[in-house]
């Protein structure tokens, strides 16, 4: 009877494509994006804050960024040398990946739900650096698809793209993780005094994004070294379509050398404890 | 949105599944679907929200009757625990109207049970087992189909 409710769009849309390149990676952004629902009503509800802002915003931000982030993976999956996702070590790598992801979904939910901090919460003993590890199992994810990508000489995929989207990912991998790690041993994402009467706030950050407008804010390049898996292949499909195959790798690189000089500025800037892009914003 | 807003919106979705039930037998696909999927999950998000922002300021617990009465002194748990039976009996309503088509019990008999469900919850879903044992005992109802 719900059949029909359940039943996949039609062949040709993208949804069915990442279902149909890499279901569990598929499934669980889907997963993360209904769960959006009942996350945004317990948002309108509650009126606790944690740092200035309303508990549920951070959770929101973690369910939408993992969800965007294996969707893309669920794409990205069609480009895999063939025979990779049906192999018994990428099936165990895919499902350790889904956890990690999981898990840093409910502790981060959980946190907000008992109102109290994820990151940087040392109140358990062992806790913060467990999710710290399992950080890295998701993120490791954009390093193997990288690696798969850049090794499959006998891929169909233009070169200059399958280039761009190996060098994205890889650099996804190498910068968030730089980025996260030195997040991670500050006492706060945040650098220089960002207070309000007297305590750590989040409050009239940066629009949707929330970062700080009066000081440093590392989640600045965090988050965009965890997007050059993103840009660099945009680039790269730019590139495949207008030049050659010589001059668009050299495009890919040159835009890759650009965005990591892009990244590491924002990183520079957080530390020295300046907002992003001024306080114009 | 306040508690009591809240539970008049909650109240209004499940009467409306309720008449969708109802109509089960002129719009059998629709019936099905609002009451059995659409209002149930409507109110699982109004629950689920409920219980994220607020489970944890509520005193409490499920273990002895005393910390269950604790727990339903906090407004907003009631809330969510109303909306718990909102929900469930909607779907088991929802449920028995199903197995009826399927079984092929007669829609007057189910309406009774409905008013049940609807009421009384576990009452609803006594009678409508009930039903079905009795027919499966009688040789008339349980033989092939004419």
């Amino acid at each position: 009877m719900f059949t029909q409710t359940a039943s996949m769009p039609d062949a040709s849309s993208p949804v069915s494509a990442v279902f149909r390149r890499e279901p569990v990676f598929a499934g669980a952004a889907l997963f993360l994006l209904v769960a959006m629902v009942p996350t945004t009503f317990a948002l309108l509800l509650d009126s606790r804050t944690f740092q200035g802002i309303n508990v549920w915003i951070k959770p929101l931000k973690f369910q939408f960024a993992l969800s965007f982030y294996l969707a893309t993976l669920a794409w990205f999956a069609g480009w895999l040398p063939r025979g990779t996702t049906t192999s018994i070590w990428y099936r165990s790598f895919a499902e350790a990946v889904v956890f990690a992801i999981a898990a840093e979904v409910v502790w981060t939910s959980g946190a907000a739900a008992l109102g109290v901090g994820s990151h940087y919460n040392t109140a358990i003993q062992g806790l913060y650096p467990l999710m710290g590890f399992l950080a890295i199992v998701l993120t490791s994810a954009s390093l193997v698809y990288g690696v798969l990508i850049w090794r499959d000489v006998h891929s169909c995929l233009d070169p200059v793209f399958r280039f761009s989207v190996a060098v994205g990912l890889i650099l996804t991998f190498v910068l968030t993780l730089i980025a996260a790690s030195a997040l991670s041993s500050q006492a706060s994402h945040f650098i220089g005094a960002h207070l309000i009467d007297g305590s750590v706030s989040d409050a009239g950050g940066f629009p949707v994004m929330g970062w700080s407008r009066d000081g440093g804010d590392l989640r600045v390049a965090h988050f965009f070294a965890t997007h050059a898996m993103h840009v660099i292949p945009l680039v790269g499909v730019a590139a495949s379509r207008s030049l050659s195959k010589a001059t668009g790798r050299l495009v890919v690189i040159a835009a890759s050398v650009a965005y990591v000089t892009f990244v590491v500025f924002t990183f520079v800037e957080a530390l020295q404890g300046r907002p992003f892009m001024g306080t114009g914003f | 949105m306040t508690p009591d807003s809240i539970f008049q919106a909650c109240n209004t979705l499940a009467l409306a599944g309720w008449i969708a039930l109802l109509a089960a037998p002129f719009a059998p696909r629709l019936s099905d679907r609002v009451a059995g999927l659409i209002v149930p999950l409507l109110l699982s998000v109004a629950y689920v929200g409920i219980m994220l922002a607020f489970w944890s300021g509520a005193e409490g617990g499920f273990n002895t009757l005393a910390a269950v009465m604790k727990l339903f002194t906090k407004p907003e748990i009631v809330l969510a625990g109303w909306i718990h039976y909102l929900a469930f009996d909607l779907f088991v309503g929802a449920w028995e109207v199903r197995t009826a088509r399927r079984e092929q019990i007669p829609f007057l008999l189910v309406v009774p049970c409905l008013v049940l469900t609807f009421m009384l919850g576990p009452a609803g879903f006594f009678a409508f087992s009930a039903i079905r044992a009795a027919r499966g005992l009688s040789p008339v109802a349980s033989g092939p189909v004419h």
